[in-house]
């Protein structure tokens, strides 16, 4: 009997575990089979003509990757620096874990309020109107305790001797940080990096309202009024009128085109992911 | 290399029962590489068999693969045939966990649950049989007086079992492993995180339980294995892997040693 | 200055969350005003006659997000079990790192699959219960578990190896076999960390908007008149997240008390969400510690 349910155990949750993989790799292979037909080299390089049923999708991509970058430059030297600050300025383990319960709270805050957060700030009050800008900025702080995560997960598997034998040789404070400390967990930096960025690439929310427009954009000027095109926002509204079958392949392939853009940027940081997992559970 | 199964001057030979515990041939391998071979030897009821050697030579290896504990280690495979009264335990389809309630263990560092003093002692006898109320407070009580613990918690069976000291968290690891009744009880070097008046209470205990219970002592205090047991095995790395290197009865072993390694192993003790 | 910019970098991470907050909360006065109790518990939205009732969309967020973990909970716990207590460690790191990459997929593209997909499915299912359409709660519910999936999965695998290898072996020493070690020692010693892995999956849930603003149906107005009845779930139906996100939050700017009363929705929100997080993170940090 007991070994009856030791056996329905272990085949119970087998069989839960495998569903799941399968779950989620029939997501992206659904994805991948119904994106493909579309996909080219022209619907990559070309603009979207006729609302999407032609043409192709390369200034939603030069968006996309313009609002990334824009959000890494502006989430790293925060990130930094609240990194610097848990582990390296503050001494009380209260304040520790206060800043830890802020990342964790900042990080669950819903898309949504960011996107209505930028509306009133970039949009109306400082009279931006949409900005690439704006979506940059805000897309930042979405990603911010991605990053700040991992370099502090970096910082803290760093060996004590390298910060000890830096104290030895008579090094300020913040010489060790800038010789040793961030020198040393570049990787942990590049990993957050990337994985903010993987995630920020798929955030539709905070730019729908700021930063993005369905059509007539292509490089951005100046900072006001200078809205891009963007590979989610493209497909939020495509989804919603889906009943032209010419639109239908373009949109998958637009899909497609995201989700591999998002799983090539995790797909880097995943060694530098195995290493944190590794060097968390030993 | 010695005879693995001598008899001495000093003492008799083992006894001619039917030993409880037959080794043969075991040999453990970590992805490979070896950690212990050739081991041989038998263990007879009512003993006390110590396992002595230099510390990573393999004992507490050696001392795992009785209990089949090595099938929870990745990464380790065990060869060879151990027989628990004639019943090899390494047989194919062999019930594990009833296995496991026969040859109970103690480890080094007392592995109490984060629950209260009575509900620890039952832990394992719950699974073994349907017991009533009364039956539990019957194996509580009579399991915690043959672990010597009785009367330091009768008061508080209910209390959280962390709150006991660390020496009688591991006579309460005694009881739990008592409470379901095995034939051997294997310890791994049970006494060297207890303090002296621990220890002496835990080696008076290993003296009256083996009576009724067959006991295997890893250990690595030379004058506790004097004090404790009856027959020694020493445990000593020859070419890489651990070897029972000797093995006779603790007088002979302790008094008049055969082989190399431990007569070098028994002067760096001293 | 290292020092000094550390502190101004992270000072400005905190004035932007403060400001947020306080924006959500100062702009959401007039409404609180207007409706007083009856904003929470009013159960009509019509901005045109400036009635504002937030319930049936408090409904919403209740019922698509409860229901997902409903759903999540034990298919992600019963994984997670799986990956922590079975599978050797090389197998385990791989499971758990391909379950990270896939939790990465954007939130469109799970709406997407929601519309083409899964709205069919669930019209398909139900149709002899005469239903409208396939955009119903039960839709973006089911979404949703799916979405929340790997966050509840890694954090339970996580709460699990946080029980020492040390009790699990005594209890199999004792011969307890694994389904009765897991359940006695691996579930019992991680059940704070199980609960806070749930309460984040919640928390991803309440907050997310464009997948469940493609297949919820977006009906206002749609409260069902007993509170436990089953038959919402197959109806449309509003939650905060997709009113806030909708055409009226564009249409609201010009009228001080529609607005307020949308950024009030906001604050309700984020209100749900800092609870529900914050609970979460209480319990993995008292679990850690």
């Amino acid at each position: 009997m007991r070994r009856l349910l030791d056996r329905l155990l272990f085949a119970t949750c087998g069989a839960t575990a495998l569903l799941v993989c399968a779950l989620l790799i029939g997501v992206v292979f659904v994805i991948a089979q119904r994106g493909a037909p579309a996909m080219s080299w022209t619907f990559l390089t070309e603009q979207i003509r006729q609302v999407g049923a032609q043409g192709g999708i390369f200034f939603n991509l030069v968006g996309t990757v313009i609002l990334i970058t824009t959000a890494l430059v502006v989430c790293t030297p925060v990130a930094i620096g609240l990194a610097l600050l848990e582990r390296v300025y503050v001494r009380s383990e209260r304040w520790r874990r206060s800043l830890g319960v802020f990342l964790y709270t900042l990080n669950g805050l819903p898309s949504i309020v960011f996107g209505i957060f930028g509306f009133i700030v970039f949009v109306k009050w400082l009279g931006w109107g949409k900005s690439w800008l704006s979506g940059g900025i805000l897309l930042g702080m979405m990603i911010l305790p991605t990053v700040t995560v991992a370099l502090i997960e970096r910082m803290k598997a760093l060996p004590s001797r390298y910060v000890q034998a830096a104290a030895a040789l008579g090094l300020k404070q913040s010489q060790i940080i800038w010789s040793v400390i961030l020198p040393q967990t570049r990787s942990g930096l590049l990993t957050g990096s990337l994985l903010g960025m993987a995630r920020a690439a798929g955030e539709t929310a905070p730019i729908m309202f700021t930063a993005t427009i369905f059509a007539g954009a292509t490089q951005p000027h100046g900072v006001k009024e200078s809205p891009v095109l963007s590979l989610p926002y493209h497909i939020f509204i495509l989804a919603q009128d889906s009943f032209d079958p010419a639109v239908g392949a373009k949109l998958w392939g637009a899909a497609l085109v995201l989700l591999a853009l998002v799983l090539l940027l995790s797909g880097i940081a995943l060694p530098g992911r195995l290493k944190m997992h590794e060097e968390a559970n030993v | 290399m010695s005879d693995p199964l001598p008899s001495s001057s000093k003492c008799g030979p083992q006894p001619a029962t039917k030993p409880v515990l037959e080794v043969r041939d075991l040999a453990v391998h970590a992805n490979g590489k070896p950690l212990l071979c050739h081991a041989r030897f038998d263990v007879h009821a009512g003993q006390v068999f110590g396992i002595i050697g230099p510390s990573g030579a393999g004992k507490s290896t050696l001392l795992r693969a009785l209990n089949r504990l090595t099938d929870l280690i990745p990464g380790l495979r065990v060869t060879g045939d151990v027989r628990l009264r004639g019943e090899p335990i390494y047989a194919p389809g062999a019930d594990v966990d009833a296995l496991r309630a026969r040859i109970g263990m103690l480890f080094q560092q007392p592995v109490v649950f984060p629950a209260s003093v009575a509900e620890n002692v039952l832990f394992g006898a719950r699974h073994l049989r349907r017991l009533s109320r009364s039956e539990k407070h019957e194996l509580v009580e009579s399991a915690l007086r043959e672990a010597a613990l009785w009367d330091e918690v009768r008061d508080r069976l209910c209390a959280s079992a962390l709150t006991l000291s660390v020496g009688q968290q591991q006579r309460l690891c005694l009881a739990r492993t008592l409470a379901v009744q095995p034939e051997v009880i294997l310890m791994d070097e049970p006494t060297s995180a207890l303090d002296p008046k621990s220890t002496q209470a835990i080696e008076e205990l290993i003296l009256r339980l083996k009576e009724r219970h067959t006991i295997v002592l890893v250990t690595h205090n030379i004058a506790q294995a004097r004090r404790v047991t009856d027959w020694l095995a020493c445990v000593c790395i020859r070419d890489g892997a651990g070897e029972i290197v000797e093995s006779a009865c603790c007088d002979s072993v302790l008094g008049n040693p055969q082989c190399r390694e431990v007569i070098e192993y028994l002067s760096h003790s001293a | 200055m290292t020092r000094f910019w550390s502190i101004a970098f992270s000072a400005f991470a905190v004035a932007f969350f403060a400001l947020l907050l306080g924006i959500f909360v100062v702009q959401s006065i007039p409404a609180w005003q207007h409706s007083g109790m009856g904003y929470v518990t009013g159960s009509r939205w019509f901005f045109r006659t400036h009635q504002f009732g937030a319930l049936p969309m408090i409904y919403g967020t209740i019922v698509v997000s409860g229901v997902a973990l409903l759903l999540a909970a034990p298919v992600g716990l019963a994984s997670a079990i799986f990956t922590a207590e079975y599978l050797p460690r090389k197998a385990r790191l791989a499971v758990k790192v391909l379950i990270e990459l896939l939790a990465g997929i954007p939130s469109v593209i799970y709406g997407l699959l929601g519309i083409l997909l899964l709205r069919n499915w669930i019209y398909d299912l139900f149709a002899r219960f005469d239903i409208s359409s396939g955009d119903t709660l039960l839709t973006a519910a089911v979404l949703l578990a799916v979405m929340i999936l790997p966050t509840v999965v890694t954090l339970s695998d996580d709460a699990l190896r946080g029980v020492p290898g040390a009790q699990r072996h005594a209890a199999r020493s004792l011969g307890l076999t694994r389904a009765e070690t897991i359940c006695t020692v691996s579930l019992r010693q991680s059940a704070r960390g199980l609960v806070s892995a749930l309460l984040l999956g919640l928390g991803r849930a309440i907050g997310e908007t464009i997948a469940v603003f493609l297949v919820v149906g977006r009906q206002d107005n749609n409260l069902p008149e007993r509170w436990l009845s089953l038959r919402p779930l197959l109806e449309s139906g509003q939650t905060l997240t997709t009113k806030l996100g909708g055409a009226e939050a564009n249409i609201a700017y010009g009228d001080p008390l529609h607005w307020a009363a949308m950024m009030g929705l906001g604050l309700l929100l984020l209100a749900i969400v800092i609870v529900t997080t914050i609970g979460g993170v209480w319990k993995k940090v008292g679990h850690d510690a």
